[in-house]
C-alpha cells in the first residue's frame, strides 16, 4: 500500500503553526528517511499521518478504520515504553492484536510470525526474559520485533535508532534496508544523517514545518540546505562501499 | 508464572471453599448438614430463615463486592499503567459515599429500606457525568487521574461537612460506622440491587483486556495497533462506577481489595494486563469473602466492620511489597 500525504497541516492551541501543507507519496520498496532538526515537525507528521492527532489535509492511513489501519502499518513510538513485566514472546505478541478478532485467540500462524520477528531481531534465546530487565538496546529490539510481528506493508518509526549502540544502529538500518528491499514502505525519523544517506533511498526533509527538500540523498543533502536547514557543513566522501556523509562542522 | 485456566481453576475453587464457609457462619449454630438442608429444601423453619435470608445474601454480595473491587482494580491499573491505581481513584466511591451519607442525615435510609443505596447509587451516578464532564471525552490517563482526584477530594470535603454540621450524634455516628463498610444484615434486595450494575461493570470490563495489553506499550503505541482509546475509557469509566458505586452502595467504603489483589496476582498471570483482570475478579471475590469470615469468628460479639479488616489485612500486604520493591532496586 502506497502512503499518500496530502496537504498535511496543523495549528496548536497556542496559533504555532508546527505542520504545513506538507504533501508526499511513499511506496512499496522505499526506505524513506524522515529528517530535520529538533523540533521540525517530523514526530507530529507521523502522528498525524497515522491519525493520532487530528490535522488538516489528508493522510491515506488516518482515513482507514482502526483495526484497518493497524493492519497496513506498523508504528514505532519514539518513547520506548514497556509498563508491566511481560516477557518477550508476549510483548512481541502484542503486535498480532490487529488480526485476531474478539475473543480469538493467538494461533499457528501468529505464533509463527512472532517466531519470525523474534529471530529477526535475533532475540530467539530472549523468549522468557523479562521485558523490562533487559538493556534499553535489548528493549528496544523486542519493540522493533514487536512492529515485525504486526506484519503490515508499512513501517512508520519515529528515531529507532535513538541511543542505540553502533552494531543495533547499523543494524536496525540494514533491517529496514531489507524490510524496503522485500516490497514493505519504510518511513524512519532520524538524526544520524550519516546513517540516513547510506541507507535510505530517499529522504524527505522538514524544516519549520514545511518539507523543503526530497530526493535521493545525494540530491537532498546540499552544502545549501545543510546551512540553511541544519546549520552544518558535510561532503560526500566517495567509498568503496558507496558515497558517505560526514558532517563536518558549523556554519 | 502459573498457566491462566490452572489459575482460575485454583482461585475459583478458592471462592467456592470461603463462600461455603462463609455460610456455615453465623450465630445461629446451625450445622453444616443441616445448613445444607435448609439451604436446598424450602420449608418455613428458622434454619432456612437464616440460611435463605441472612447468611446466602451476606455470602453472595461478599462474592460480588470482592469481584467487582478486583476486577476494577485490576482494570483501571492497567489502563492507568499505575500499579498504585484503586478503584476509588476516579472518585466514584467517594461520591457514591456522601450519596449515602446524605440519605442517612436526611433521614431518606430510615425512612426505606433502599434509600440510601439508591442515593449512593446517585452519588456515584453524578461521579461519572462529572468526571467526563472535567476529563472531556478525549485526553491522557493523567486528566482522568486528576479528574478523579478533585472530585474526590469534593466528595471528602462534603462528606465532612455533613458530619461537622450533624445536629444528631447519632446519625454522626451511624454515618462514620456506615463508612467503615460492612456486609451484617444485607437481604435479598440488596443482592438484587447492586447485581445489574455489578453485571453491567463486568460486561464493560472484561472486554478490555486486549486493548489494555496493547497499552501496555503506551498510548499512541496502542492506538497506533487498532486500540480506540476513546471507546476503551468511556468503557472504563461507566465499567468501574457501575460495579464500585453498587458495591459501596450496598456495603459501604471497603478499601485496599482494589489495590492489593491485582497486585498480589500479578506475577502470577506474567504481569499480562487482560488475564489479570479475570484472576483478580476471583482473588477479590476470595479476599473479600475471607475478611468477612475473619469479622465474625474474630470478634463474633462485636460488631467488627468488614473495611477495618479489609485495610487491616491489606496495608501489612503493601508492606511486603515494599519490602520485596527495595530488595530488587
Amino acid at each position: 500500500m502506497t502512503l499518500v500525504l496530502d496537504h498535511i497541516g496543523l495549528t496548536r492551541a497556542n496559533g504555532r503553526r508546527v505542520l504545513d501543507g506538507v504533501s508526499a507519496r511513499i511506496g512499496a520498496g522505499e526506505f524513506v528517511g524522515l529528517i530535520g532538526p529538533n523540533g521540525a515537525g517530523k514526530t507530529t507528521l507521523l502522528r498525524a499521518a497515522l491519525g493520532l492527532l487530528a490535522a488538516e489535509g489528508e493522510s491515506s492511513l488516518a482515513v482507514l478504520p482502526p483495526r484497518a489501519r493497524a493492519r497496513e502499518v506498523a508504528f514505532l513510538p519514539q518513547a520506548r515504553e514497556i509498563a508491566w513485566d511481560l516477557n518477550v514472546e508476549t510483548l512481541v505478541a502484542l503486535g498480532r492484536n490487529p488480526h485476531l478478532a474478539p475473543g480469538q485467540r493467538i494461533g499457528a500462524p501468529d505464533r509463527a510470525a512472532v517466531a519470525q520477528a523474534l529471530g529477526e531481531m535475533r532475540l530467539e534465546g530472549f523468549a522468557s526474559r523479562r521485558a523490562t530487565r533487559l538493556s534499553g538496546g535489548e528493549q528496544a529490539r523486542a519493540l522493533i520485533a514487536r512492529a515485525l510481528a504486526q506484519d503490515t506493508p508499512l513501517l512508520l518509526a519515529d528515531e529507532p535508532i535513538a541511543g542505540l549502540d553502533p552494531a543495533a544502529q547499523i543494524a536496525t538500518m540494514e533491517l529496514f534496508d531489507r524490510l524496503a528491499r522485500e516490497g514493505r514502505g519504510v518511513v524512519a525519523a532520524l538524526h544520524d544523517l550519516s546513517l540516513a544517506a547510506r541507507y535510505c533511498t530517499r529522504l524527505i526533509v522538514l524544516h519549520e514545518g514545511r518539507k523543503v527538500a526530497d530526493g535521493t540523498p545525494m540530491e537532498v543533502l546540499s552544502p545549501e540546505l545543510l546551512a540553511q536547514v541544519f546549520h552544518i557543513s558535510g561532503t560526500f566522501t566517495p567509498t568503496e562501499s558507496g558515497p558517505i556523509f560526514q558532517p563536518l562542522g558549523l556554519v | 508464572m502459573i498457566r491462566p485456566a490452572a489459575l482460575y481453576g485454583g482461585l475459583a475453587a478458592l471462592c467456592a471453599a470461603l463462600f461455603a464457609l462463609s455460610l456455615m457462619i453465623g450465630p445461629a449454630g446451625i450445622g453444616w448438614g443441616e445448613g445444607l438442608v435448609a439451604l436446598v429444601v424450602p420449608s418455613d423453619g428458622p434454619a432456612t430463615m437464616v440460611m435463605r435470608e441472612i447468611r446466602l445474601p451476606r455470602a453472595l454480595l461478599g462474592g460480588m463486592l470482592g469481584a467487582a473491587l478486583g476486577l476494577s482494580g485490576a482494570a483501571l491499573q492497567g489502563y492507568l499503567r499505575n500499579p498504585l491505581a484503586e478503584p476509588g481513584l476516579i472518585g466514584v466511591s467517594a461520591s457514591a459515599a456522601l450519596g449515602a451519607v446524605l440519605a442517612i442525615q436526611l433521614g431518606l435510609a430510615g425512612a426505606f429500606a433502599l434509600g440510601l443505596p439508591l442515593a449512593a447509587l446517585a452519588g456515584a451516578g453524578a461521579a461519572v457525568l462529572g468526571i467526563l464532564a472535567l476529563a472531556g471525552p478525549r485526553g491522557t490517563a493523567l486528566t482522568l487521574i486528576l479528574a478523579g482526584v478533585a472530585l474526590s477530594a469534593l466528595a471528602g470535603a462534603l462528606t465532612s461537612l455533613v458530619l461537622n454540621l450533624s445536629p444528631s450524634p447519632f446519625a454522626a455516628a451511624e454515618i462514620v460506622f456506615w463508612m467503615m463498610g460492612s456486609l451484617a444484615d444485607r437481604s435479598m434486595t440488596h443482592v438484587w440491587l447492586a447485581a445489574p450494575f455489578m453485571v453491567l461493570g463486568a460486561v464493560l470490563l472484561l472486554p478490555t483486556g486486549r486493548a489494555l495489553d496493547a497499552l501496555t506499550l503506551g498510548e499512541d503505541a496502542a492506538e497506533a495497533m487498532g486500540v480506540r482509546l476513546v471507546r476503551l475509557r468511556l468503557m472504563l469509566v461507566i465499567g468501574v462506577a457501575a460495579a464500585v458505586g453498587a458495591g459501596t452502595a450496598v456495603a459501604g467504603a471497603v478499601g485496599f481489595v482494589g489495590l492489593v489483589v491485582p497486585h498480589l496476582l500479578r506475577p502470577l498471570v506474567g504481569a499480562r494486563p487482560s488475564a489479570l483482570l479475570i484472576a483478580s475478579a476471583l482473588g477479590g471475590a476470595a479476599m473479600v469473602l475471607a475478611a468477612d469470615v475473619a469479622v465474625r469468628v474474630i470478634l463474633p460479639e462485636r460488631d467488627l466492620k468488614l473495611g477495618v479488616v479489609t485495610a487491616l489485612i491489606g496495608a501489612p500486604f503493601f508492606f511486603h511489597l515494599i519490602w520485596r520493591l527495595r530488595g530488587r532496586l
